[in-house]
Order: C-alpha cells, then structure tokens, then sequence
C-alpha cells in the first residue's frame, strides 16, 4: 500500500513537472519571435512621460505632441524641405472666397479598419470649435463644407496668413466614429482615444517608467513603415552617449561636450537650429512688475552673452530682446538690444524713485525682493542660469531669492500668475512666425500674456490677416520693436541641441518645426521611408 | 560611575582618531576664507578645468573652484549636523526624562508618540514640506530636529528611569525636591555621557540627511553643499570630471560621518564596562 502510494506521488511529480516545463516553453516562444531586434527603432528621451498620447491628453509641450503625431495625421505635414501631402493630396488658396480646399486621399482607413471620409475632417474642424485644441486657434474656422466625397472646403472668418502651418499641419484629424460622443476628451484615455490614421499604433503607454511602444499600421496610405516598432524609453542625457554606443537606443538628444565623440563612433549628429528659447517670464500684472521701466532695468542688468558663455559654455546664442533668434529670416536687428549695462539699469531703478541702501535697492523702506522660480530638475535652464541671474541681479541692486520647483509645477504657477519671475522655455520660435502672437498674447503658459500694449496686439492680429509676405515681414519688425520695448518677458538664449541617431534610418529637422514649430528631429516621416 | 571619559576616549585609538580629525574638519571649515582666493560662487571663467596650482580641485561646469566649494560645503554640513543635533537633543531630553519621572498615561501617550514619530520615513515627509515652504537652512534644521528627536528620548527615557531609583535622587526627592530641580541638579549631570553619545549620532544622522535632501534637489539653492555638489557632478558623469569633481565631497562626507562614527564607538566603549578592555582606569 505504501509502495503504491509513493508510486503516485511520483507519478504526480513527474506530471506537473512536465506541465510546467511545457507551459514555459510556451512563454518563451513569442519571445524568440520578437526578438528581430532590426525592426525595432529605440529613442531615448530624459524626460519620460509626456502624457497620454491622444491629442487632447499629451503633456501640451512639443516631445508630447510629437508623441500623438506618430499615431494621428493632419491634412498636410512637413519635411525636411516644406509642405507635403498627408491626409490631403493636395490643397488650393481660394482667395475671393477666403478658403481652402483639400482634395483628400480615397485610400486612407483608421487603425480600427473604418474608412476615412472627409466628414471626419469636418467633424475635427466642428469639435475642436466645442472643446478647444490648445495648439490651433479653432476661431479662424468659420465652417467647413464637404464639397464631394473626396474633397473638403475650409472657408476662414478673415485672412489668416499662417494657416497652413498653423491648422493644416497641426490639427490632428479625428475619427468621428469614435470621437462623436466623447464629452472629456481630456479624460478620454482608452485604447479608442488612440485610433488615428497614422503610421503607428500604440501598443503600450507606461506612465510611471515614462515609455511609449508603437507597432507599425500596415495599411498606412503612405506605405508600411520601415521601422516595425519604434520604442521611447527614458534614458538620463548624461547616459545617452553610452546607450548610443551600447546599441540600446537608437537616437537620443546628447550632450554638446560629445558631440564630437559620438560622430567619431560613426553616428550621424544633428545640430539644431535656434528654434527654442529659455525664457524670463515676468507677472507684468504685479507691482512692482507692471512698469516697464523696472522691466527695461532688469534687461539691462542681466548679461545674457555671459550665461550662454558660462552655463552653456558657448553652446547657444544670446537671446534676442525682440523674441526672433538672429538667424531667423523674420529679425528685425533694428530694435533695443539691451547689451549689459548696469549703469543703465541702475538709473532706471533710480528713476523709479528707488534709493540704494546697503548695496540693494529700497523704496518705502522695503528692499526691492525678488523670487525666481526655475526648474529643479531640468539642466537648461535650470539651477546655472538662476544662480547667475541673482548674481548680476544683486550686482545691480536687485535681491533674488531661487525657489527651484519640478517643471510641471513652474507651468503651472506661471500659468495662475503666482509667480515673479520665472526660467521657462520653449520651441516654436522656428515655426511661422505667428507663434509671436501665441507668446505674447495667446493663452498658456508659454506666453507672455501682455495686451497692456494696445498697438502691439493690433499689429498681432493684422500680421495674421496679411498674405503678402514683404508687409507681413514689416508688421513683424515692428512687433518685434514693441516687444523689446516692453519687455513682457526676455528671451535668455537660444541653445544648440545636437541629437545622435545610428544608420537605421535619417532623422531630420523638419523645416520650420513640426506643426507648430516642435524643433524635435523625430518627424514620423524619418520612420516610414 | 567614577570614570574619566575624556581620558577613556584619549586613550582609545579610535577616540584619537576622530578628535584628531573632527578637529582638522572644523578648523577647515572656520578658516575656510583664508584657504582659498576664491568666492565659493565666483566664476572663475574657466569651466572643467582639470586640477592645477590655480585650481587645486579644478573647476566645474560654470567655472567655479571645486576647492573652494569643498570647504564652504563643510561649513554647511557642520551647521546643519550640529544645530539639528543640539535642537533634537533638547526635545529628546524634555521628553524623555519627563516621561520618566512622571510615568502614568502621560509616559504611555508620549511613548506611544515617540513610536509613530520612529515609523514617519523623514525623507518623504521632507520633501512634501520643501514642496510647500521655500527650504533655506533653518527650516532644514527644524525639519531634521523634528525627526530626529524620538530615538534619543527612548534612550533618555530608559536611563533616566534607572537613574531616578539611585539613592541620592530618592534623597533628595524626600527633601521635597520638585522634577524642574530634579531634573537639572541630579539627573541630567549624570546622563551626560548618553547625551554626548546621542548628540553624536544625531549628528551623523543630520548631516547625511542633509547631503541625501540636497543631492535629491531639496534645499535653498543659494547654500553650497556636498550633497547637491555630488548631484551637480554626476550630471557630467560622462566627462573625465568626477574624479576631482564628484569624488571630494563624496570622500569628505564619508569622512565627516566615520569620524563622527569613531568618537561614538569610543563613547560607547567608556560607557559600557563590557566592552572595555580589562578595568585598569576603573579605579582613577
């Protein structure tokens, strides 16, 4: 009896031993399938997590929407030479009517197999009028018309000369099928949000490890991507050179110093132009902020040559008190450059009716304090160019107190006005240049949000409404006098990023950013050719 | 308890070393101005440079002198370690010996408190803080006071229950003594060693709190420390500078804390009759 007991148990071990040999042999096998390790296109990213990619959930800031655009598609895109045909084959200017028409492509479907129709782009022109898309002013549409089923017609409520770049490149086309009854879209974070007709499908958003994981959409109208996954994964700028050249990564932004390095490994390095600025944002709404003057002095006060020359040690430009970096063809150089002079800064205080006392300024027996807010985890700008700021700021006089806080929570004060000063930054400046009026007079808190000056808010509007290009060019001159002169907000540097990618395939910078501007060399265009 | 500690911790080696060398730290520090030509801010406009007769360290990323930061850091580290100290040890001492010398609920409720206080992960509960107030110094040494407190006041506690049975408390508390005189005239001279010991090692603790919160970006960003040196270093981790960059602060925190660790062990070894060899100063 006792025999035949352990004969069974035997048995039984023997069993489930096989059991779970096969079962592992089962997990294993899709590994070996995935493991084509050639397909797969990794990007390193510092940051992380830049939101749900869906167009109304990601992180309002360009890595987040270049996220979404690998799986939504706007009527037109850009490459690295201008406009190309997307969701629309091509497009005409109606100028007696004031719209545009875009002959749409008959071949395109949703990752979710419906057909795309030029209803779902009416649908995207009517919804975003409801519930607004940060990125594109939902006002210069005044409807859209379905002509036949291939063609739509945009008719605008006044001249809007950045439409193009503005709206056609940048709205992310919606499924209407989807989208109809979504209320939040905000809130809208499901497998259904992510549904686009782009060349990518989102298989994995991790928002904790900060990664994202696409699989090519087969069907793509422009043909099925090269790169069969494209991968984000955090990865610290300070390790990027070593993932590089390890083969974990694919591409990553790198730092300046190895630039040199990297390219002797063999890797392609892209150097960025001037199309992002870190920025003094100023609460212009708050004494003793709201006088100009005491603007001007802080421009003169802070020497911008010597924080590019130190804490970006001459990987940058000096930033333009006129907003428009040097290289752009839309400078004006005629304008206030406010070159270092603190003796200028310090008559303008004086003027203010300021007294120095004990090597700061006072006036009603209050020192004149300021705090600067900068963002604590991120290097450019960061911790360097605040301590340098209070520094030449309390050469002049000027007390600063540093308050480092996460980015996100900068934006956000800076967004609720309970800021007084502020280093923040961002892209855009390459794209048309009416990201002016974005950040000047537009809302968010990139901007500047300064309409104290009536005539440099005309001026906004009208270089909107201006198609001819020379008067447009001379309405931005002037813009860009009135905004030096105000200072609403000073523009610090403009720095030189260089990002590294391996032969897999050609990254580019797309020629005025993508959409609105995104000076980011991942155009989803690199991944499908 | 007829011992000479200051003899016990003379003539241990490991009492020796960490006087001798708490002494050199702190004279650096004090001296820090003389030692250097440099302001620990200035920039010196030379960025990276490597370690040479101008720049003894070399210089970091905006051009600072990395020396020169080394010893103001130490300033930082000291006044941190030690104020939180002192502060945690006067909480600890109130606590403590009123807990045992009242006894009752109000012993239980306070020790009970001191039992939640030892759970709170102090980093976290930092953290959330320095989210919400500008952190500057001060608020650095309250915070860590306020979390250091509780292990020295079970300690205190503990001792002073012991001490408070001797005869000559008993005495004097016959004599109508009140806790106020109790407290200063016979209980606390005689705790004085266990709160040189707990002073220390709130000490240790403070300081390498202080170096983690700044390294993880927690503290007023005008303040040099070793801690946020060791952050700014490591972000040019792949440059040749961390060696004369990320290494000092990291080897002098490691210093600062073992030294601090010596006069605790040697403290203990002359408060504990089981750990001194043989009895031979017993008698002085």
């Amino acid at each position: 009896m006792y025999k035949f007991f352990k004969q069974i148990l035997v048995l039984g071990v023997i069993f489930s031993l096989t059991v779970l040999a096969a079962g592992c042999g089962e997990q294993e096998k899709p590994q070996g399938e995935h493991s084509t390790e050639t397909d797969i296109y990794t990007v390193a990213d510092a940051t992380g997590d830049w939101g749900y990619p869906s167009p109304y959930a990601h992180y309002s800031r360009g890595p987040g929407y270049v996220r979404m655009s690998f799986i939504f598609d706007t009527l037109v895109w850009k490459d690295d030479q201008g406009y190309v045909p997307a969701l629309a084959e091509s497009w005409e200017y109606l100028e007696d009517e004031n719209a545009y028409t875009f002959k749409l492509r008959n071949d395109v479907s949703w990752h979710d197999g419906e057909k795309f129709t030029p209803q779902d782009v009416e649908f995207t022109f009517n919804y975003i009028k409801e519930h607004p898309y940060q990125w594109v002013d939902s006002g210069i549409v005044e409807r859209v018309e379905v002509v036949d089923d291939s063609t739509v017609k945009v008719l605008l409520s006044k001249p809007y000369a950045p439409f193009m770049d503005n709206v056609a490149c940048t709205l992310p086309v919606l499924p209407e099928h989807i989208w109809k009854d979504v209320r939040d879209p905000e809130q809208f974070q499901e497998e259904k949000a992510v549904i686009g007709t782009g060349p990518f499908k989102l298989v994995d958003y991790n928002k904790a490890q900060g990664t994202y994981l696409y699989e090519a959409y087969e069907n793509y109208y422009l043909g099925e991507p090269k790169i069969k996954q494209l991968k984000f994964v955090k990865v610290s700028e300070e390790m990027a050179a070593s993932a590089l050249k390890q083969k974990q990564v694919d591409a990553a932004s790198i730092p300046p110093e190895l630039a040199e390095d990297i390219k002797k490994e063999g890797f392609n390095i892209l150097e960025s132009p001037s199309d992002w600025n870190a920025k003094l944002m100023i609460n212009h709404q708050k004494p003793p902020f709201n006088d100009k003057r005491l603007r001007q002095a802080l421009a003169y006060a802070i020497d911008r040559e010597q924080i590019v020359s130190t804490c970006l040690r001459g990987y940058g430009l000096a930033g333009s008190p006129g907003f428009l970096p040097p290289d752009s063809p839309w400078y004006n150089q005629d304008i206030e450059q406010y070159r270092h002079k603190p003796a200028k800064a310090e008559e303008l205080l004086e003027s203010l009716g300021y007294t120095k006392k004990d090597n700061f300024y006072q006036k009603d027996g209050k020192v004149l304090e300021i705090e600067l807010l900068f963002p604590g985890n991120s290097t450019s700008p960061g911790e360097r160019e605040a301590e340098m700021i209070k520094q030449q700021l309390e050469a002049v006089g000027i007390k600063v107190n540093l308050r480092s806080l996460e980015a996100k929570t900068l934006d956000n004060l800076v967004n609720e006005w309970k800021f007084e000063l502020a280093l923040s930054g961002h892209g855009g400046i390459g794209g048309d240049p009416d990201f002016l009026s974005r950040s000047i007079i537009g809302q968010g808190f990139n901007s500047a949000r300064y309409t104290e000056n009536e005539s440099l808010v005309s001026l906004l509007k009208e270089q909107q409404q201006e198609i001819n290009e020379e008067k447009r060019k001379e309405i931005i001159a002037e813009i860009q006098k009135l905004y030096a002169e105000d200072v609403p907000a000073l523009t610090i540097y403009y720095p030189t990023w260089y990002w590294a990618c391996n032969d897999k395939t050609d990254l580019f910078y797309t020629r005025m950013g993508i959409a609105i501007g995104v000076p980011i060399p991942l155009n989803k265009l690199a991944f499908v050719k | 308890m007829h011992i000479d500690y200051w003899q016990e911790i003379k003539h241990d080696s490991f009492g020796r070393a960490g006087l001798v060398l708490i002494s050199l730290i702190v004279v650096l520090a004090i001296l820090a101005p003389l030692l250097t030509s440099y302001q620990p801010h200035e920039y010196t406009g030379s960025a990276f440079s490597p370690p040479s007769g101008q720049h003894l360290l070399g210089t970091n990323d905006v051009g600072q002198d990395i020396w020169t930061q080394l010893l103001f850091g130490a300033r930082t580290s000291l006044i941190v370690g030690c104020g939180a100290a002192v502060l945690a040890l006067l909480i600890s001492v109130l606590v403590g010996c009123t807990a045992a010398l009242f006894g009752g609920v109000y012993d239980r409720l306070i020790m009970r408190l001191v039992d939640a206080m030892i759970v709170i992960p102090p980093v976290i509960v930092v953290i959330l803080v320095a989210a919400y107030l500008r952190p500057n110094m001060l608020l650095m040494i309250l915070l860590l006071a306020a979390f250091l407190w509780p292990g020295g006041a079970r300690v205190i506690r503990a001792q002073t229950l012991s001490l408070k049975e001797r005869m000559h408390v008993s005495a004097a508390r016959t004599f109508g003594a009140g806790w106020p005189h109790l407290l200063v005239h016979h209980i606390i001279p005689d705790l004085g060693p266990v709160l040189a010991a707990t002073l220390i090692a709130d000490a240790r603790r403070a300081i390498f709190m202080e170096a983690g919160l700044s390294f993880l970006g927690i503290s007023d960003p005008s303040v040099i420390s070793w801690g946020k040196m060791m952050q700014h270093a490591l972000r040019f981790s792949y440059l040749d500078v961390w060696k004369w960059w990320l290494l000092p602060p990291g080897f002098a925190l490691s210093l600062l804390i073992s030294t601090l660790a010596f006069l605790g062990f040697s403290l203990e070894k002359a408060l504990n009759p089981r750990l001194r060899k043989g009895v031979g100063h017993a008698g002085h």
